[in-house]
């Protein structure tokens, strides 16, 4: 797997490719602005990038407009971007246009470095990582919402995890229940929150994070 | 700007100009003089303005009668006011400030509302009329007298026939006659001497009397401008607030981060018997220090510990005794400050220290620190190079912005070459 870094705290920049390497991933470029980043997934045609949202020149959401456009240049690539708070505005905004390859962490997540992993690959293999922080906050603010008050604590506790990108496997290890069950408490939240039930990761994502977006609308 | 001092000397200068006072001698005279020319050149210009606005006035008066003026009648306040405005400024320059009103109101019936309008129409009139007279007689004697106190030197080098110059009824030709023309130019010049002061201070009289905000008006306006001094002290405050934020994003945020990235790549390593470990952690150790070393100086940089518990004095010296450059420091200002005003006066302190020792090359620094009336004021020295300049370094700029948002004043003086001197007032309460 091939990574671009864009992060343009030197410490933390070195210090994430001193991890991934030593993890024996391939870090072929290391940046510290938007303009270098760009110029490096040209060069390097990466298959993952892991961008920091806070980048000079303004110091406010440049990663995010970097990433953006790094996916138009290049069509498939997988974007992991770091942030240093969750941001639910920056959440939407990167999720509008699909949630396909990407992933939104907070930065210390990097240190959890088995999940972290985990979350590069499932961007880099075309699915989705949403930190946690992310799906509790967008959870908090809906709670008010009648159809999420129906769903049992284990169904809100999947509905994170599924939230976060995790498929059924991964949700029954995390949760230490059968994969049956996991099925079955997804079914069900599917049937309490009126959507269609689907198994593949990213349109589970997608359809809980559009359906948490419509009630936050009209609540 | 004059300061105060003269200002008020002018003024009564003039009010008792037409007594006359032989003890105050000739320079006395002369500025007198030179004062009440300026003043009514001056005048003459808002005057025509004054005049122009009045012939604006009475044309639209006179169309609305064919309903054409109706349309145009929104636009006499403004005019009335923009001319006003500039007399306002023109009496602020050598009496006391008269504050401008800033834009008229937005159609006729509320300008016609507006006392201040009407009271300035009041004034267009008599300015435009009374002021305009006034003005040209004025100076049509001090141009009179130049030219026939000058006569006798130049009457020979025009045509014969057009030779009486203006004002003077007589034949020059007669024997004596061009000594009396330069005899009435002394005369008129003498005239205007006693009368020209007071004829200005006559044409500012309805201005200071029409143009000076009511009691009423006066309330308000001192509510905008407290109004603006209080956004821009809360912008001062948000740009603070921005300031400490991101120092603690970049810095201490930025360093845990890494402290946390370190740790879990030791972790990794030392679980899959990796080499290497040891090293990492000796980096997020060496990390978690950093951290630590700026969220000291970000929480110094809030409100340093030193000055709210020993003081504006023992912090300044703790300061002085730290910089780059030797700094000797003289400081004679007991009692307390409001907190803030002493936090401002140790941040321009520092700010002061770390310029001289970044870009002055001195090889002494001064910090003077007084308080009296009400005021606390900083001086800082240097004997380096100069050539400070606000435009370049953001540092003067927040110095400055700092400093507005408590009232105070700052003044740099920084010649290339040097000295640099750093002035700065704070109010800080009696």
């Amino acid at each position: 797997m091939r990574i671009v870094i864009a992060e343009d705290d030197p410490l933390l920049r070195e210090g994430v490719a001193l991890l991934l390497r030593a993890e024996s991933l391939d870090v072929v470029a290391t940046t510290g602005s938007p303009d270098a980043f760009l110029q490096a997934v040209d060069v390097h045609r990466p298959d993952v990038a892991i961008v920091d949202v806070r980048m000079p020149p303004t110091h406010t959401t440049e990663g995010i407009a970097a990433a953006v456009e790094a996916r138009r240049r290049q069509p498939g690539l997988a974007v992991l971007v770091l942030s240093a708070y969750v941001e639910q505005a920056f959440a939407t905004e990167l999720l509008a246009a699909g949630t396909d390859r990407l992933g939104y962490l907070l930065k210390e997540r990097v240190g959890r470095v088995g999940q972290f992993l985990d979350a590069l690959h499932r961007v880099a293999a075309g699915g989705t990582a949403i930190d946690p922080e992310v799906v509790a906050q967008l959870l908090t603010r809906t709670r008010s919402d009648s159809g999420l008050e129906r769903l049992t604590a284990r169904e809100r506790d999947v509905l994170a995890l599924m939230a976060e990108g995790l498929g059924n496997a991964a949700i029954s290890e995390r949760l230490f229940v059968s994969e049956g069950a996991v099925h079955k408490h997804i079914r069900s939240i599917f049937a309490k929150l009126d959507l269609a039930p689907t198994d593949r990761a990213d349109r589970r994502v997608t359809a809980v994070l559009r359906y948490l977006e419509e009630t936050q609308r009209r609540g | 700007m004059e300061p105060p001092e003269t200002r008020e000397d002018a003024r009564t200068d003039i009010r008792r100009a037409p007594a006359g006072n032989a003890r105050r001698g000739l320079t006395a005279h002369a500025r007198r003089l030179l004062d009440a020319v300026e003043h009514l050149v001056s005048g003459l210009a808002t005057a025509l303005l004054a005049f122009a606005g009045l012939l604006w006035l009475v044309l639209v008066a006179l169309t609305c009668l064919i309903g054409v003026g109706l349309l145009l009648a929104p636009t006499v306040p403004r005019v009335v006011r923009s001319v006003a405005e500039r007399e306002r400024d023109r009496l602020s320059r050598w009496g006391p400030e008269i504050v401008r009103l800033g834009p008229a109101p937005d159609g006729v019936r509320a300008a016609l509302a507006d006392r201040a309008v009407r009271r300035e129409v009041g004034w267009l009139l008599v300015h435009s009329t009374l002021g305009l007279f006034l003005s040209l007689s004025g100076l049509t004697m001090v141009a009179n007298s130049v030219q026939d106190v000058t006569y006798p030197l130049w009457w020979r080098m025009l045509p014969p026939d057009d030779v009486t110059p203006g004002l003077v009824f007589w034949d020059v030709r007669a024997p004596g006659g061009v000594l009396a023309v330069a005899l009435f130019g002394v005369g008129l010049a003498v005239c205007f001497l006693l009368l020209g002061p007071g004829m200005a201070w006559a044409q500012a009289w309805p201005g200071r009397r029409l143009l000076t905000p009511t009691a009423d008006m006066d309330l308000s306006l001192r509510v905008a401008q407290l109004s603006a001094t209080r956004a821009a002290a809360l912008d001062a405050h948000a740009a603070e607030l921005r300031r400490i934020e991101r120092s603690l994003h970049d810095g201490a945020q930025n360093r845990l981060v890494a402290v946390t990235v370190l740790l879990g790549a030791a972790h990794r390593a030392l679980a899959q018997n990796r080499p290497g470990a040891e090293e990492m952690l000796e980096r997020a150790q060496e990390t978690a220090e950093q951290a630590l070393a700026e969220l000291r100086t970000v929480v110094r940089s809030i409100l340093p510990p030193v000055l709210s518990d020993r003081g504006l004095t023992d912090a300044l010296s703790g300061l002085a005794a730290n910089c780059a450059v030797p700094c000797r420091v003289d400081i004679d200002a007991s009692g307390r400050c409001a907190v803030s005003i002493e936090a401002t006066a140790y941040f321009v302190v520092a700010e002061a220290l770390t310029n001289i020792s970044r870009h002055s090359g001195a090889r002494h620094a001064t910090v003077t620190v007084r308080r009296a009336g009400g005021l606390l004021s900083l001086r800082v020295e240097d004997d380096g190079v100069g050539g400070a300049d606000e435009r370049h370094g953001s540092g003067l700029t927040g110095m400055r912005s700092r400093i507005e948002a408590h009232d105070g004043r700052l003044t740099l003086s920084s010649p290339p070459g040097g000295p640099t001197i750093l002035d700065v007032e704070l109010p800080c309460g009696l």
